[in-house]
């Protein structure tokens, strides 16, 4: 029958739209950590605890004290900004390379999942709010609200680290120090105070997404992990310290998730993001 | 002088690789600093640029002690750093190479004025100023190194090789660069192991040979000692 086709492709559109809004999200998690690999030479692995930590404190605040999200979320960047500060004056301290941090920083994150349990415990918790699931609907296609201005905020906070980067003195410095810091020392670049900065920012951003997380995810402890897998993929294949590349590849990972949930089986999505990574690495295009 | 270098010790943990080493540098001079490879010439010139620290010994700049001065304001001094092996930012473009070199602040109220004296120095850079820097040639990379050094609006200009690595019929230019930059004012310091083009171009020379100053005087008496003559010109 020829009318079959018609739900099939407005399924496909639907299932794209999903993979595209969700690809924001894991861009939105990938660019904290791709900033502070890429520039700072750390593996944060305590980003997505942070981030679920952040969640967790949106859902609270918002749940117990009547706080809304928004005030929750200025709240949390804001102090989430101090303690990125705080966590790169320990790495600089102690002197911590790339290999250690990342060993460092799981365990951290390990520690902040035992602490969400202790105080939330281990059930599932879901941010209820009136605005919650709304959708706009656009010909067959229901755009749910939530998720759409997840995506513009991840492309507005890529967009603009992009541009810092690139056009201002700080962003350029800190690219310099990530080649050579002794020459970049040696031109008045002071590494210390620049990385301060980014690694306040890194963690703003992971109370940024965690703020998003809280209002369209389901919240566990063990959330940490289900992530790490796929945002890691995020960041490789978006180029270390690259803003606009980490959301192209969380976009590029959620839609490929999203169409093989679609096409060919949802359990297959879990190995959707390695696929690509592994195929990209062995074709290793140039932006790699 | 501008530059007094006195008692110069210093090296990497174990032995030092120099060893009491003194030079002046005056303004307005070439001075060129030869020796064989490993005699610590850029030990000597990194120490300078406070780009390795730790030394014993004295470092005057227009009369101001270099040595407690933290390593990222050796710049504000008014020395500039052109490195063994250029170390360009390769995945910025020239223009922002360009751009880290007027990152002092006192430098960056200059920057229009400065990147028209460097592409005026270097028309083809301003071609290529949005061209990833790792991706010139190598006498171009050379360019861009001392671009970004002049960027930084130096009283001394270290270079450390520059003419390493460079095809033979680029060496000739680079001298000349050399020549014009020295013309606008500028002190310059010279490492090479290009011992007749450094001799030529200095108005004085110093030979270091295993961490130690051996002689110093005008290129002239220097080449017309034996000793010299055979060990770096093969006479
Ligand atoms: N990073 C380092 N760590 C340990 N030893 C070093 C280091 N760099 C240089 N050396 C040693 O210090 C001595 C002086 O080296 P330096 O690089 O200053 O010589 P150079 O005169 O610049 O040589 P070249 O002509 O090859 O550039 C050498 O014996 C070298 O092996
Ligand atoms: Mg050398």
């Amino acid at each position: 029958m020829g009318g079959s086709a018609m739900p099939h492709l407005s399924l496909l559109e639907q299932a794209l739209l999903t993979g595209v809004l969700t690809g924001g999200l894991y861009g939105l998690l990938a660019l904290g950590l791709s900033l502070s690999w890429g520039l700072l030479r750390l593996v944060n692995l305590g980003h997505f605890a942070m981030a679920l930590l952040g969640a967790y404190l949106t859902w609270w605040l918002g749940t117990s004290y009547n706080v809304a999200p928004w005030w929750a979320g200025l709240l949390v960047v804001f102090v989430f900004f101090f303690y990125g500060v705080g966590l790169h004056w320990v790495f600089m301290r102690f002197r911590v390379t790339e290999m250690a941090s990342m060993l460092i920083t799981f365990a951290f994150a390990v520690i902040v999942e035992s602490t969400i349990q202790t105080i939330w415990t281990a059930d599932f918790r879901r941010y209820e709010t009136a605005w919650g699931s709304q959708s706009w609907v656009v010909g067959s296609l229901y755009v749910p609200k939530l998720n759409t201005i997840a995506f513009v905020v991840a492309g507005a906070l890529a967009a603009a680290t992009w541009a810092w980067l690139r056009y201002t003195y700080a962003g350029r410095a800190l690219r310099a120090c990530a080649e050579d810091p002794p020459i970049a020392t040696a031109f008045g670049i002071n590494h210390r105070g620049l990385s301060f900065l980014l690694s306040g920012l890194c963690a703003a951003f992971a109370g940024v997404a965690g703020v998003f997380i809280a209002l369209i995810a389901t919240l566990a402890p063990s959330e940490i992990w289900s992530w790490i897998g796929v945002v890691f993929a995020v960041v490789i294949i978006g180029g270390l310290g690259n803003p606009l590349g980490a959301l192209a590849g969380g976009v590029l990972i959620g839609v490929c998730e999203a169409m093989t949930m679609a096409i060919v089986n949802p359990s297959w999505a879990p190995l959707v993001s390695f696929s690509v990574l592994i195929a990209l690495l062995l074709f290793r295009p140039r932006w790699i | 002088m501008l530059l007094e270098a006195r008692n110069l010790t210093n090296g990497y943990g174990g032995a030092p690789a120099i060893w009491d080493v003194s030079i002046d540098v005056g303004e307005g001079e070439i001075i060129s600093v030869i020796g064989p490879n490993g005699a610590g010439k850029s030990t000597l010139i990194n120490t300078i640029a406070g780009l390795l620290r730790g030394q014993t010994g004295s470092l005057r700049l227009g009369g101001t002690e270099l040595s407690t001065v933290p390593s990222h304001q050796i710049c504000n001094h008014g020395i500039a750093l052109v490195p063994e092996g250029r170390r360009l930012f390769t995945g910025m473009s020239v223009e922002e190479n360009l751009e880290i070199g007027c990152y002092r602040s006192a430098a960056r109220r200059n920057r229009d004025q400065s990147l028209e004296r460097v592409y005026g120095l270097f028309p083809v850079l301003r071609e290529r100023r949005q061209q990833l820097a790792g991706t010139l040639s190598g006498g171009q990379q050379q360019m861009v190194a001392i671009a970004r050094a002049l960027m930084t609006q130096p009283r001394l200009l270290l270079l450390d090789e520059p003419s390493l690595g460079l095809a033979p019929s680029i060496v000739g230019d680079m001298f000349r660069i050399i020549r014009t930059i020295q013309s606008e004012g500028m002190a310059i310091l010279l490492v090479e192991q290009n011992v007749l083009q450094a001799m030529e171009i200095a108005d004085r020379a110093y030979v270091l040979e295993e961490g130690r100053i051996v002689a110093s005087g005008l290129p002239r008496e220097l080449l017309a000692q034996s000793r010299i003559k055979e060990a770096y010109l093969g006479l």
